[in-house]
């Protein structure tokens, strides 16, 4: 039986697959977020469950300034105001309740990512945003016109043509956009090495740890949170708006709670306060998530697993549970993370 | 002990709210309630300079509450303080009150806490190089910059060494401060206030749960502190370490100030005896 099963399953496709996602733009996009989290919460101790605000807020304030021809229409001015957009939520959400206590400020970031969602959604904001058909419009879709070509096809360094092979074969336009994607990442995590090896770091490290230490010490606390706010609220923007890039078009189902969940669970998988961490715990989150999901499915089909267990339809959820069954493992075993630092590894936020 | 800080305090009488001849600290009508409950009810006190202040009183007197209003960690209902930054200069004076906790921090009054508040996931370098004031590095704007900051962070690294030396913490340096014993906890926090160079320090029972070989070197750390020209007010219970280091001792019970004098008015003080005792046995105690 068992030997049978080694014969049924496609042992390249399965790694060859899983690996592909592990690097591609998906992956990136995720990890960029991810670093924007870590400095809310490994650094910082905030409780940010809204990231996928952060991400919406870039991409919409980067697609409506593209496809309204605000100021010309240049995209980099439309990727500014896509950032631009990311401060005023990170101000809306921090002014009101960073000086409250920890779990005010999750709420906040839940609420305001559900309620930036809906709006976006709304027929009232229909001209602006495309409402439930997003941006951009559907004639425009269909006549294959987007916000994205100025960067994937205009802007793009690579000739026409696939590059690579086995399952790590992309075209151009794929490619060109995972080399921003990464690059992104590993400026952005750059940023956040730097910042935290200096004294600034240290005072968000104490604020992480005991807000009224801090302050006793002559920190103004309130203004280093918002600071880290706004910092990762802008760098998980800029993940919104790669996605943006590489899907060709932005909508309100790209942006719904779940996507917050899957962030926070890369930020866990990997190691909260950890330069690599994000990095670590992309790759790895959609490794076993493609894996699994293929691994399922060719052993559906081969019949290994029979229909009355398993469809094929529900893989999708099944390999879902498997990813959650490996991050209750992980906090028991090892909840520093995969490259996390155990003496900082913190379950206890305040 | 207490003879050898007289020349500062003059003849100051021994009455609650009493002037002081060149005062760090003026509270005035400080008024904290929690529903019905006077907790601090404050007419006049002032804090002199350059000696060691202590607050006692029972359970519930409202030291820690005083010292949690003064610093800016709660806000009273009403009433001013003031600090008095220059010795002898009436005229240099800051209202403290309505300031935000790290702007008192920052005037030069730096407190401690009753359950310590050292940064257990930070090494003990870190804690203390935390503590200093006006670091150019921790601004945003000069982070990313090493060159910025580095001459500072070097002077400061020196600095804490040096306190680190004092408070015989040297061999934890780069330990995780979670692994200092309690008493450890208690020196570091202190070191680590005194990284900002305050002109008044607030210690809220730096004895507590400390091993008695331990309080006996706090003890000689904040007499080495009067000897600097800090100015120190701290709460504690423990009497002998009260008698011994105090310099002045203010008296509250039931937010108000009973009593204040040197030890020895304090401890003749039939006010005093019947707050900590119970009026019952200062009748009986009279009568022996």
């Amino acid at each position: 039986m068992l030997m049978n099963l080694f014969a049924e399953i496609d042992v390249s496709k399965l790694f060859g697959l899983a690996l592909r996602t592990s690097i591609g733009v998906q992956a990136a996009t995720f990890a960029l977020a991810a670093v924007g989290l870590n400095l809310h919460y490994g650094y910082t101790g905030l409780l940010n469950f809204g990231v996928v605000a952060f991400m919406a807020a870039g991409a919409y304030g980067m697609a409506i300034f593209f496809t309204q021809g605000w100021l010309g229409g240049s995209i980099l001015l439309a990727i500014a105001s896509g950032l631009a957009f990311a401060v005023i939520i990170a101000l809306s959400i921090g002014l009101p309740s960073l000086r409250l206590r920890a779990d005010y400020l999750a709420l906040t970031t839940i609420a305001i990512a559900e309620v930036l969602r809906i709006s976006f959604r709304s027929q009232r904001l229909l001209d602006l945003t495309g409402g439930p058909f997003g941006l951009p419009s559907i004639e425009d879709r269909n006549a294959n016109v987007s916000f994205a070509d100025v960067i994937t096809v205009d802007w793009n360094p690579i000739g026409k043509g696939n590059y690579g092979a086995w399952f790590l074969e992309f075209d151009e336009k794929t490619l060109w956009v995972m080399i921003i994607g990464w690059s992104l990442v590993s400026l952005a995590s750059l940023l956040i090495w730097g910042l935290m090896r200096s004294p600034w770091g240290r005072v968000i490290k104490a604020i992480r740890e005991d807000e009224d230490a801090a302050r006793a010490l002559g920190k103004n606390v309130f203004s280093y949170k918002l600071q880290s706010l706004i910092i990762g609220g802008v760098i998980a923007s800029l993940a919104g708006i790669v996605r943006a890039f590489d899907m060709g078009f932005v909508e309100t189902q790209q942006f719904r709670p779940q996507t917050t969940f899957f962030i926070w669970t890369v930020l866990i998988l990997g190691g909260a306060a950890s330069i690599w961490g994000p990095i670590i715990g992309s790759m790895t989150f959609w490794f076993v998530i493609i894996f699994s999901e293929e691994l399922l499915r060719q052993m559906v089909d081969s019949g290994w697993i029979p229909e009355a267990i398993l469809k094929s339809n529900d893989i999708a959820s099944v390999r879902m549970i498997l990813m959650g069954i490996m991050l209750a493992t992980l906090m028991i075993w090892r909840p520093q993370g995969l490259v996390g630092k155990k003496e900082e590894a913190q379950i206890d936020v305040r | 002990m207490s003879d050898n800080k007289s020349s500062e305090l003059g003849n100051v009488e021994p009455t609650p709210g009493s002037t002081k001849l060149d005062p760090i600290l003026t509270i005035d009508n400080v008024v904290r309630s929690f529903g019905g409950l006077r907790a601090v009810d404050i007419d006049h006190l002032e804090v002199q300079r350059g000696i060691i202040t202590a607050f006692i009183g029972p359970n519930g007197a409202g030291k820690t509450t005083l010292f949690n209003l003064i610093t800016g960690f709660d806000k009273p209902d009403s009433g001013q303080w003031t600090f008095h930054q220059l010795a002898n200069a009436k005229s240099w004076t800051t209202d403290l009150s309505g300031l935000r906790p790290h702007q008192i921090a920052n005037k030069g009054m730096v407190r401690t806490f009753q359950l310590t508040k050292s940064l257990a996931k930070m090494t003990v370098l870190d804690n203390m190089l935390l503590g200093a004031a006006e670091q150019k590095g921790e601004s945003l704007r000069n982070a990313l910059f090493t060159s910025r900051w580095r001459q500072q962070e070097n002077t400061i690294l020196r600095k804490a060494e040096d306190l680190l030396e004092r408070f015989k913490l040297s061999h934890m340096r780069d330990e995780y401060a979670a692994t200092l014993s309690g008493g450890q906890r208690k020196l570091l926090e202190m070191a680590r206030a005194l990284m900002s160079e305050p002109k008044l320090i607030l210690l809220d029972e730096p004895m507590a749960g400390v091993n008695p070989v331990l309080v006996e070197s706090l003890l000689v750390h904040i007499e080495n502190l009067r000897d600097e020209g800090v100015s120190v007010l701290f709460i504690e219970h423990d009497m002998d370490a009260i008698m011994g280091i105090s310099d002045w001792i203010v008296v509250l019970a039931e937010g108000q100030v009973i009593a204040e004098g040197t030890p020895s008015d304090v401890s003749k003080n039939p006010a005093v005896i019947d707050a900590y005792l119970g009026s019952a046995i200062a009748e009986e105690l009279k009568d022996v």
